[in-house]
């Protein structure tokens, strides 16, 4: 992992001034539905951008097809200027990807630190893969201030299964942020969250983005209008607009589509 | 330092356990040397080299989470490589290496194949891939066909500081002991590395790992690989102790043993598939001594054991040890 996430940095410095992030003319087809058709857009550094939407819109899929878990029909997803369409997961996590899930996908039966020490193994070299557990120290104070970080300290030897929903909501950010990607995707973390968590969590991301880019799907819209730079909405697989919260929320054809009304 | 997880601590419960088990050996090594057994000395060495064979189900079945139905390809493969080599050099070592390096490629080609699929298709290729083998040699004659290969002569093992016959019941013993322990030793030290944590974490939730940054294939494959190498180092040990080695030790009994083995003792302990064995080997030679219908026996104990003991022995055992454990670090 090492080797390829240096390679590519010296990459990335060589080209310059090539975007963190970068979809061009991405498509995928389930059956006959164009889930996702023809998206372009660039996706700013350490800014966090928000992609909304009616259900079934192709957030979620565009997640998949850019991280890997898809592969597209047609299209390009470029990171850091490097091509990585089509890519599987692990090697677009060794890019500096890294993602959480709208449906909570974690460890259940390991200890939300074992959950965390898992994800973020990944900052160590690959020679402590075949050293004992203890050994892997940075791994492990990245576990500690992870838990800090996202008040987890006190659960730290429970079941990751036996946390509150809101919790295992955080939980699931802040192991896709254990191995300090690049870039961040995070889909929709506070789904199903009360209003005080939702408001913890957005405060949470806002912080984030001091040292990473953060692309997320989001449907509280007067989060996404408070916490986002910039704003890409999709509608039927395509992209319908994009922009400042502000110009978007006033565009016509985003209020016909997605807030529906004129 | 850091507080201990719940996973080393368990690790270190079976660890525990084994030693506990090794000390009870050596007493019962020592007796049955004093009083010049035999058959009990070699009923014991044959339960422990089944112990080895259930290791190997263990770490993938109560680990990587998959069950094979095949693993007595490897325990088999083993036999016949060190039969075969012994035959010709009669040298331990040389019967170990060969066997190692023979099952590394075999288990690799075979991990591709059976790694394919996962849940219920796992089971089925490995034991297809196992009937298939057994077969071959069944029908192999220079392999001895169904006969096995007979005339496997003693070997002097030679260990630079000490050296015994193979036929010397307390010696062959102890030394079964100790390759067994070693394996254990290796398989509990490859589980609590984060290597052996990628293997829970595959069984726990296989679409994340990926997204970690691990490609799934690599770690199935390797602990597949280990688990064949287990079994048939395992295997090697058996002709030294028998002189023959026969088709039988392919069959899928001799698989099914060693998974109602890994569930009698406890699955994901280790320490369950040596004791597992101990008691099973014991059980089939008491209730063998009443009735030649044991296996009906051993069945309905296993149905008991499932419904009664569904986390098995250890998994009543070692918690306890756990806690223990807890309270003595915590003073």
């Amino acid at each position: 992992m090492t080797e390829r996430t240096t390679t590519e940095r010296a990459m990335a410095a060589h080209s310059g001034t090539a975007p963190i992030l970068e979809v061009r003319h991405l498509s995928v087809s389930f059956g006959g539905l164009r889930a996702v058709d023809d998206v372009s857009f660039t996706v700013a550094r350490n800014r966090i951008t928000t992609v909304i939407g009616p259900n079934g819109a192709g957030k979620s899929t565009l997640f998949n097809l850019i991280s890997g878990a898809l592969r597209p029909r047609a299209g390009h997803v470029l990171i850091e200027g490097t091509d990585h369409t089509g890519e599987p997961p692990y090697r677009v996590q060794a890019a500096g990807l890294a993602r959480s899930f709208q449906i909570t996908n974690l460890f259940f039966d390991l200890s939300v630190a074992e959950n965390l020490r898992q994800a973020a193994q990944i900052l160590e070299p690959r020679s402590m893969m075949w050293r004992p557990i203890g050994a892997s120290r940075a791994a492990h104070a990245r576990v500690d201030e992870l838990l800090e970080r996202f008040g987890l300290t006190a659960k730290a030897q429970y079941p990751a299964g036996k946390l509150s929903h809101g919790e295992q909501r955080r939980l699931e950010v802040a192991v896709a942020l254990a191995c300090r990607p690049k870039v961040l995707l995070l889909d929709e973390p506070t789904q199903g969250m009360s209003h005080g968590d939702t408001q913890d969590t957005a405060a949470l991301i806002t912080s984030l983005a001091a040292d990473v880019t953060v692309l997320l799907i989001e449907h509280d819209i007067g989060l996404v209008m408070s916490l986002s730079d910039h704003v890409i909405v999709m509608h039927q697989g395509q992209k319908l607009a994009e922009g400042a919260p502000t110009d978007v929320r006033n565009n016509p054809a985003v209020q016909a589509a997605y807030f529906g009304h004129a | 330092m850091r507080m201990i997880d719940a996973l080393t601590r368990s690790m270190r419960a079976s660890h525990l356990l084994v030693a506990l088990l090794v000390a009870a050996s050596l007493v019962f090594a020592a007796i049955g040397a004093a009083m010049g057994e035999t058959f009990y000395l070699r009923l014991a060495t044959e339960a422990l080299i089944f112990a080895g064979l259930a290791l190997s189900v263990d770490i993938l079945l109560g680990y990587n989470g998959l069950l094979s139905l095949g693993q007595a390809l490897y325990f088999g493969l083993g036999a016949y490589l060190s039969a075969l080599v012994l035959m010709w050099v009669p040298s331990f070592w040389a019967a170990f290496a060969v066997t190692a390096v023979v099952s590394a490629v075999v288990g690799l080609i075979g991990g591709f194949i059976a790694n394919r699929v996962r849940g219920v298709y796992f089971a089925l290729i490995t034991f297809g891939m196992a009937q298939v083998a057994a077969k071959v040699v069944y029908n192999t004659r220079a392999l001895g066909a169904s006969d096995g290969l007979i005339g496997v002569p003693v070997i002097d093992i030679n260990l630079g500081i000490i050296s015994f016959s193979s036929a010397s019941p307390a010696g062959f013993f102890l030394f079964v002991l100790g390759v067994i322990v070693i394996l254990y030793g290796v398989t509990a030290y490859l589980l609590d590395t984060p290597f052996g944590r990628l293997l829970i974490a595959l069984r726990a939730n296989e679409r994340r790992v990926p997204f970690l940054g691990y490609r799934t294939m690599t770690l199935r494959l390797s602990a597949y690989v280990i688990a064949a190498m287990i079994a048939a180092l395992s295997g090697a040990l058996y002709p030294m102790l028998r002189g023959f080695v026969s088709p039988e030790l392919l069959f899928f009994s001799t698989s099914g043993n060693a998974v109602i083995t890994v569930i009698v003792g406890g699955v994901g302990t280790l320490a369950g598939a040596l004791y597992g064995s101990v008691l099973l080997t014991l059980l089939k030679s008491v209730v063998g001594s009443y009735t030649e219908h044991h296996v009906i026996v051993i069945g309905l104990l296993f149905m008991g054991a499932v419904i009664f003991l569904p986390r098995g022995l250890m998994g009543i055992v070692r918690p306890a040890v756990e806690r223990m454990l807890t309270r003595r670090s915590k003073p």
